[in-house]
Parts: structure tokens; sequence; C-alpha cells
């Protein structure tokens, strides 16, 4: 028996809105080492031609977290509560992202989240929740449109 | 080399990345906002059945980006995944390497696959990933 609730299959989550804030931009890139200034200084980004900071390819992981937080603040379910995930036992699969637009500091977008599905793996030792987010500018259309695989270890027997 | 003239079987110029140290993964945490203790507080780790916290794979997958880009630029980057295959420990540096699989068209595009990987100093695989980039 697994973790997750699987009666969430299917479930698309209403969309948040999440701003892009520069200064949280500029700590992220300079967290993962980015070295390419458009990513931390702003007059950098907009000699490159962008508006301002330019997003690093996974920045879509602190707008996926920003809208967890949202989430909260509107009194709706975390996806990951959604899903009945337990951290204790929890591991990322696989992460994938498809570009469609840059994302720049000062953007204010759209995310939603898909429970696409569950399955099981390693003889049940391991269940596997499927997830899809959209991001989306209101103006400039889909930016990242992004998949994720999450695990959980099953224990053999449950705490 | 450069994305325009790149054929299978070249390599892209490799990355290191670490130590990882705790501190670092304190600061992920905070700048990704993914909280999740089980990389940031030992007790926890502990408690479900670890010796030690571990990193993100995001930060890890973070690299794998900055490899690609770094060559690439980010404006010919179509695509990036990663599936995370081993925990990447405390301590650990990373080696970050891409390969050029295949050279094909796509409407007309030239593009580029390229299979990255992320691999300790013991030889452990923690990420395989893969990466599509307009050539053109």
């Amino acid at each position: 028996m697994g973790i997750f609730d699987r009666t969430t299959t299917g479930h698309v989550t209403a969309p948040l809105s999440v701003a892009v804030e520069r200064g949280a931009l500029r700590f992220f890139a300079e967290t993962i080492g980015e070295t390419d200034p458009v990513h931390f200084d702003s007059a950098a980004a907009r000699a490159a031609g962008y508006p301002d900071l330019r997003a690093p390819p996974t920045y879509a992981v602190v707008l996926d977290t920003a809208a967890a937080t949202e989430a909260t603040r509107r009194g709706l379910p975390r996806l990951l509560d959604l899903i009945g995930a337990d951290l204790r036992y929890l591991l990322h699969g696989t992460e994938r992202y498809c570009y469609h637009g840059t994302i720049h500091a000062g953007d204010t977008l759209e995310i939603t989240h898909e429970v696409t599905g569950f399955s099981d793996a390693k003889g049940g030792a391991l269940e596997i929740a499927h997830l899809k987010m959209r991001i989306t500018h209101p103006a400039r259309g889909p930016l990242v449109i992004a998949t994720r695989d999450l695990i959980h270890r099953l224990p053999k027997v449950r705490p | 080399m450069t994305p325009q003239t790149a054929r299978p079987g070249d390599s892209l110029p490799p990355l290191t990345f670490g130590p990882i140290t705790r501190a670092m993964l304190a600061l992920y945490a905070g700048a990704s906002g993914d909280h999740n203790p089980i990389h940031i507080d030992i007790d926890f780790a502990r408690q479900a059945g670890q010796q030690d916290v571990f990193a993100h794979g995001m930060l890890s997958m973070a690299q794998l980006g900055r490899l690609v880009t770094g060559w690439a630029g980010q404006d010919r980057l179509l695509a990036l995944s990663a599936r995370f295959t081993a925990i990447t420990p405390v301590g650990a540096t990373l080696t970050l390497t891409g390969d050029v699989t295949e050279r094909l068209e796509i409407d007309g595009n030239p593009v580029l696959h390229l299979t990255l990987a992320a691999t300790l100093a013991d030889g452990t695989r923690t990420l395989r990933g893969q990466a599509t980039v307009c050539a053109a």
C-alpha cells in the first residue's frame, strides 16, 4: 500500500499568481554559482536586451515553491499536501523543462499544477507521483512546462 | 567547438562544483524555497533513517543548466531534464559533463541532443540528464 493519495489523479490546481522578485532571483543565481551577470546584474541584463535580470534554467523550482507559499496564504492546500507526500520517504525522481519563453525579474506569472497520475516500481518498494507544472505569462503565454516525478521509498513497516 | 559546429561524439567543456557544504544547502533551501528538512536538519534526517542530510537534487540540476548555457547560451536551450539516480552527500564535489549525441533538424532548424551527467569523485553517477539545444 502506498502513501500518496491516488484519488487526486487528474486534479488541476487553481492558477496562482507569483511575482518574480529581483532580489530573490539574484539570491538564487548567486547560490547556484551562476557566473553570467545577466542573472545577478540588472545593468548587464539590460545591456543583453532583457528588461531586467533573467531567470536561470532551473528557476522554475523557485516559482513552484512560491506557488506553494501563496497557496498557504490563500488557505488552499499545497500540492505536496494534496497528494499526501511524506517528506521522510520522499525522493526527487526526475525533472524536465521545456522552454517556450524567457522569465525576468518584474514578471508576474501564473502557476498551475496537474496531478498526472501515480505508478509503482521495484515490486512495490517505490511509488511514484507524476506531476506537471505550467508557468504562464498573461500576455506572453506559456513560458515553461515542467514535469516532475516524486518518489516515496516505502518503509517496510510504517511507523 | 560551438553549437553550430558540434557533431555527435563531441564533448562540452566540463564543470566542477563543490565541495557541497551544509551552509550551501541552507542557502539553497532559502534561495529555492525548498525547505524540506531532509536537506538541512540532521535530526529530521536521522529520524527518517538517513545517516546525514543530503543535497537537493535541484542544486545539482542547476549545475547541469550552467554547463549547457555556459557553452550554448541560454537562448539556445530548448529543453533540460534530469533523472536523480543517487543521493549527493555533504562534502561531495561534482563533475558535470555533457556529450553531443545527435544532430538533427526539427522543422528545418538544426538541433543538438546532449547527454549530461553529474558524477561524484568515487565515480557514482548522481544525475543523468538530457538537453536539447538549437544549433543555428
